[in-house]
């Protein structure tokens, strides 16, 4: 008897979970920053008073632990409906049919709303998965007193000007250095294809080989190594990651570093005195160049049951409104074209400088296994910059590792 | 501890009773243990079932399987170098931390027992690491070690001991030697907290008998003292091993096994395999051959132990 109601009372919570579930939309987002809960939030009450019927429940997750969080919900059937995740997972999901193409919603007038640029990434075999929700580059900031200092009037357009310049600052004394080399955790291997890329390298070769082994990589390499050996950047690059190079940048230490529009953010904040500029990364000696283009994507869930509803509310996320205010509180450059129309855009320095490095926007490539391959350039930097291996020993070895991978 | 009782025996009317009572006595301690045992396997036997079907299939990054693929994980980590050498790492590790620890803790344990002045000061100093989360402590040693604007660089240079900044987890030549110290100074606490309950165990009277009958302090730490440590020094070795063997915080707050693998140990590489790189099966083979390695240790030291107990 016991049993039976127990079962009865099980029946009904199921039920009363399903019919809870109906018309509701979960989506994962990860936090950017503190404004990105609260502003999901308003977005989600904002979209509730206009569809009276649809109810958005919003679950925030910081960014380090976001994909081990889709992983374990993806492996337990309990994903969200919505989730944003960095564009280059996106294969994945894609290819273990997690991610449901979106076509069949999106019209023209839907599509025209996006910087192609920025939308591409998400475009696998002609099917758009994702929708680009945050969009990044890289230029390089440098220290405008410390330029001054050093009798520098112009930032370096070559690779070979910016290392003069940086001998020039580093010759300031004080423990200054002329370039922040990053060389630790993530982004480690990025910072060294900004040079590859200008001597004209590329992290794929045509045939989908690795092009770690290069010739223009092991060029990126020798001069990075020679910047280190003649004391251009600070000490012991191999203990600096991003955010560490980024605070000797704040703290007026370093001449020059690449990184992405939010250090802008962050200076205004910390650093208010700090003067600086915003320029293109160093060209080649044959005036290529190229500098990293990031975005995030939100995507819908193959196995959603309430795929119209955030279809709904995809499409409400997508308006000029919601997306300028998500764009300027995160920092981020704009994937909407008439956001990117705004005045806070188009009359912000800042972003101008990053809007003008975008048609040389280069992205991860689309390729199983591609943060194992990222980790393996790092590793091989990484001897390179401690003296372990030099440029050619560490770079064709990661190369035959990388084509390991790629199953080439 | 059936006395005699045979199961099979005929029953006897007169005798049916106390056997039953007996019989159920005997049923009692197992349904008692029950809950526990089935607990234990609920969250022990459970999880390692599961990781060893992982380990034994082709998985995708979202932990699904997608076919049987035998030994194939195994025999592609032994193949990888990087795993090599990160097994050989991990044992310098352990053996590092917890031999370390042990070293410190015995002496400090020996103070701290003693009545002086200042001693509770002297004891919550020790104990203070304990109470907060490696992880917060990895991260202020971060900032301490920083090469620019760290606290040790700013210590020596004003000590006077070096004039040029030292970049201490630029390489693993530094970086190594100072996350096992770390490791070290966070095990104390516990371990001090083991061998001092030892030490109160020991009763006072012995040492008076033995210093009636001449014994130096030296001849009564090696005759009385560490001999009655013994089952303590046992406990912290596998409960340290334990631990530090599957520690993750220091070495991934300080370096995330980098630069280039050479700080990584099992656990961190484990965490990439799974989490960056996507490789649910091999890193679910690291756990498994973790696993093993710690159960191997603790079988054999233990019973290595009551061997040499029995004899002594």
């Amino acid at each position: 008897m016991k049993k039976i109601s127990c079962l009865a009372s099980g029946i009904a919570l199921a039920a009363v979970a399903s019919m809870a579930q109906a018309g509701d939309v979960r989506i994962s987002v990860t936090e950017y920053s503190s404004k990105t809960g609260p502003y999901f939030q308003k977005m989600a009450k904002q979209f509730e008073e206009a569809n009276p019927d649809i109810k958005i429940n919003v679950e925030v997750t910081p960014w380090d632990v976001m994909l081990q969080k889709l992983t374990t919900d993806i492996a337990g059937n309990a994903n969200a409906d919505l989730a944003i995740i960095g564009t280059r997972w996106l294969l994945d999901f894609v290819e273990q049919d997690i991610a449901e193409p979106l076509d069949g919603y999106i019209d023209d007038e839907f599509r025209g709303r996006f910087i192609e640029t920025f939308l591409s990434p998400s475009v696998m075999d002609d099917k758009i998965y994702g929708l680009p929700v945050a969009a990044s580059a890289r230029a390089m900031y440098y220290n405008k007193s410390l330029f001054e200092q050093a009798g520098i009037d112009a930032p370096p357009e070559t690779w070979d000007e910016l290392k003069e310049d940086a001998k020039k600052i580093s010759d300031l004394g004080d423990g200054i250095a002329g370039y922040g080399l990053q060389g630790k955790e993530i982004e480690t291997d990025v910072y060294f294809y900004y040079p590859m890329w200008s001597y004209g390298g590329n992290i794929l070769n045509d045939d989908g080989t690795s092009g770690f082994g290069s010739e223009a990589a092991i060029q990126a390499a020798t001069m990075y190594k020679s910047l280190i050996d003649e004391g251009l950047t600070q000490d012991g690059p191999t203990a600096y990651s991003r955010e560490d190079v980024q605070n000797l940048f704040k703290q007026g230490k370093v001449g020059m570093m690449i990184s992405a529009p939010f250090l802008a953010n962050q200076i205004k904040e910390e650093a208010p005195d700090l003067q600086y500029g915003i320029t293109a990364i160093p060209a080649g000696p044959d005036g290529d160049r190229g500098t990293y283009g990031v975005t995030d994507s939100i995507i819908m869930f193959g196995n959603s049951e309430n795929k119209d509803e955030a279809w709904k509310f995809l499409d409400y996320l997508f308006t000029q409104e919601p997306r300028s205010e998500f764009t300027l509180g995160e920092g981020f450059l704009p994937v909407n074209k008439a956001v990117s129309e705004e005045p806070a855009f188009t009359e912000n320095e800042d972003l101008k400088a990053f809007a003008k490095v975008l048609p040389d926007a280069r992205f991860a490539p689309v390729v199983n296994g591609w943060e194992e391959i990222a980790d393996v350039a790092s590793s091989a930097l990484q001897r390179v910059y401690l003296g372990q291996a030099t440029p050619e020993e560490a770079l064709s070895r990661a190369a035959e590792e990388a084509n390991r991978i790629l199953g080439k | 501890m059936s006395e005699g009782t045979a199961p099979n025996a005929a029953p006897v009317p007169t005798g049916a009773v106390p056997r039953r009572r007996h019989r159920q006595g005997r049923a009692v301690p197992y349904l008692l243990i029950l809950p526990a045992f089935l607990l234990a396997a609920l969250i022990i036997l459970w999880p390692l079932a599961t990781i060893t079907n992982i380990s034994l299939h082709d998985v995708n990054r979202f932990g699904q399987l997608r076919g049987f693929s035998g030994m194939a994980n195994f025999s592609e980590l032994w193949r990888d170098p990087d795993f090599i050498a990160t097994l050989w790492r991990t044992l310098i590790w352990t053996v590092g931390v917890v031999g370390g620890t042990l070293i410190l803790s015995v002496p400090i344990a020996l103070v701290l027992n003693r009545d002086f002045h200042g001693r509770a000061l002297a004891r919550v100093i020790i104990m203070l690491p304990w109470s907060v989360s490696v992880t917060m402590t990895a991260v202020v040693w971060r900032w301490a070690l920083n090469g620019e604007s760290g606290m040790l660089n700013s210590a020596l240079r004003a000590g006077g001991v070096t004039d040029t900044n030292i970049v201490w987890l630029a390489s693993a030549a530094t970086a190594f030697p100072i996350q096992i110290g770390i490791g070290i100074l966070v095990s104390i606490p516990f371990t001090v907290t083991v061998f001092l309950a030892g030490l109160s165990s020991v009763p006072e009277d012995i040492y008076e008998a033995a210093s009636l009958e001449g014994a130096s302090d030296w001849q009564q730490l090696r005759t009385i003292t560490l001999p009655m440590l013994r089952p303590f020094i046992t406990l912290a070795v596998v409960l340290n091993v334990i631990y530090v063997f599957n520690s993750f915080p220091i070495i991934w707050v300080l370096t995330q096994g980098g630069p280039a693998n050479t700080t990584d140990i099992l656990v961190t590489y484990l965490y990439k395999l799974a989490f960056r790189f996507g490789q649910m099966g091999q890193a679910a083979g690291v756990s498994i051959i973790m696993f093993a390695i710690l159960m191997a240790f603790t079988l054999l030291y233990v019973r290595l132990v009551a061997k040499n107990e029995a004899q002594s």
